[in-house]
């Protein structure tokens, strides 16, 4: 790897470690190899989103060119939202393609990524059947993040949330994968019969 | 919109693969194109004779020949550099740095005005880490042509990819930096965005994007450098025409322009 992207990489470590957001537990930056190659992020769901609460990971991986080229960066933690593929975790966001500029950090991503939970943007999507329901049913959007972030990112829970868990157990008892359940009753507005229908075929 | 039997996790675009990202492949295939281009041409060229230039056109396309005759009256050679979307910037930096390498009074005064910018960045807002980072970096090869380095010393700098692609890094925030600063100004030129700042975002900031007439005078004011750029296009007559930016100054750097692309002249 060359060594300009080595030597950046590892000043912007140090400027995540130490910065306010990271005291506060908002954002995290580990190592995950000694090349400085790739790196595991990590980021607090905003408050006052269906995300409260959760803990997101993120793969972020720096390639050669940096930082005259984005790092590349996905969502290890599932997560429904309309900006991020709910199958890959990859990400729709500007400045990790065309509006990257050399002058932003990584610091800068994670902190973009948070914005974007707390605002998405269905116009521009990543995933077209989060998009749609976004759109056309915010409440039930609402409630399936919020159950996605409980399921996959330690979100906390509320008795409220049950009918859901029922919902995915129920599925799970008839021997369907609890992921793919998950999926596909998201998908269907949680009507047990299409998630079915829809697992099956 | 999401077709009705659509799966979660998928972008819109069907035609490929699954698994494949579309914003990937675009990006995938951009890298290719600049790889090609980087195999072909180096970042700063050699002297050549602007004879050279009459064998890219046909005999017969006599504006062409035309224009190339009347620059050969007015330059000696040219130097050409890579089509990379950074050419201006890299240009423009290479080829005033190369003045400054005999003219002592000019350095001085360039030297003053570099290092009071980097303050003007990060009271924009840009991340003061990393405008330090370029700004370093900038400022050393300003003190490598203070010690009056051997000009191809200076061209090795430039022909360094990551090292030259950090003192264009640092080119392209001085000319985000003066049009934000002369936002009441340049908001009158900016079409299809709302601000200058997200001009500057889009246009200006990322790596490869090209140089408009907006962005040469930006920088130019920004570092009070004159530039003449001669224009060698379809229009007009079998003579060049140029333009000076910023306008009425004297020139210290002669550019080529073809369209889509800026060489480096000499008289």
């Amino acid at each position: 790897m060359a060594n300009i992207a080595v030597a950046r990489i590892k000043r912007e470590f140090r400027e995540v470690v130490k910065s306010e957001e990271a005291a506060k537990c908002n954002i995290r930056v580990e190592l995950i190899d000694d090349n400085f190659t790739e790196l595991r992020g990590e980021i607090a769901g905003p408050p006052e989103t269906p995300y409260e609460g959760g803990k997101f990971l993120l793969e972020i991986k720096i390639p050669e060119t940096y930082p005259f080229n984005p790092p590349k960066v996905k969502f290890m933690t599932k997560i429904w939202h309309p900006n991020i593929s709910s199958v890959t975790g990859a990400i729709c966001l500007d400045i990790l393609k065309d509006q990257w500029a050399a002058a932003m950090t990584l610091r800068t991503v994670l902190l973009s990524l948070q914005a974007l939970l707390s605002a998405a943007e269905p116009d521009d999507p990543q995933d077209a059947v989060v998009a749609k329901q976004y759109k056309e049913n915010r409440h039930l959007w609402e409630k399936t993040a919020r159950h996605w972030a409980q399921e996959y990112a330690e979100a906390p829970k509320s008795k409220k949330d049950d009918e859901f868990y029922d919902k995915v157990s129920q599925l799970a008892e008839m021997g369907f994968d609890r992921h793919k359940a998950l999926t596909a009753l998201s998908a269907h507005e949680w009507n047990m019969e299409r998630a079915t229908q829809d697992l099956i075929s | 919109m999401a077709e009705a039997n659509s799966k979660p996790g998928e972008s819109l675009d069907k035609a490929l693969p699954s698994g494949v990202e579309y914003d990937e492949a675009i990006m995938a295939q951009q890298d290719r194109i600049q790889q090609e281009i980087a195999e072909t041409s180096q970042l700063i060229g050699d002297h050549e004779d602007l004879l050279l230039l009459s064998k890219e056109y046909s005999e017969e396309d006599n504006v062409y020949q035309g224009k190339i005759k009347d620059l050969r009256s007015k330059y000696k050679c040219f130097r050409r550099t890579r089509g990379d979307g950074n050419c201006f910037y890299r240009a423009f930096g290479f080829s005033y740095l190369e003045r400054l390498l005999d003219d002592r009074k000019d350095l001085e005064r360039f030297k003053e005005v570099a290092a009071k910018s980097k303050d003007m960045l990060v009271s924009l807002g840009f991340p003061a880490f990393t405008v330090e980072d370029f700004h370093d970096t900038f400022m050393e090869v300003v003190e490598k042509v203070e010690q009056q380095i051997p000009v191809e010393d200076l061209l090795a700098t430039f022909r360094d990819q990551g090292l030259s692609d950090y003192l264009v890094v640092y080119l392209r925030l001085l000319t985000s930096g003066y049009l934000q600063q002369n936002e009441d100004f340049f908001v009158n030129f900016i079409e299809s965005y709302a601000s200058v700042k997200e001009f500057c975002g889009h246009e200006v900031e990322p790596m490869a994007r090209e140089s408009d007439h907006i962005h040469i005078i930006a920088l130019t004011s920004s570092l009070d450098v004159g530039v003449r750029v001669e224009y060698m296009d379809r229009a007009g007559s079998e003579e060049v025409n140029h333009h000076d930016f910023p306008e009425g100054t004297e020139p210290k750097v002669f550019l080529l322009y073809r369209p889509g692309h800026y060489d480096i002249l000499y008289k």
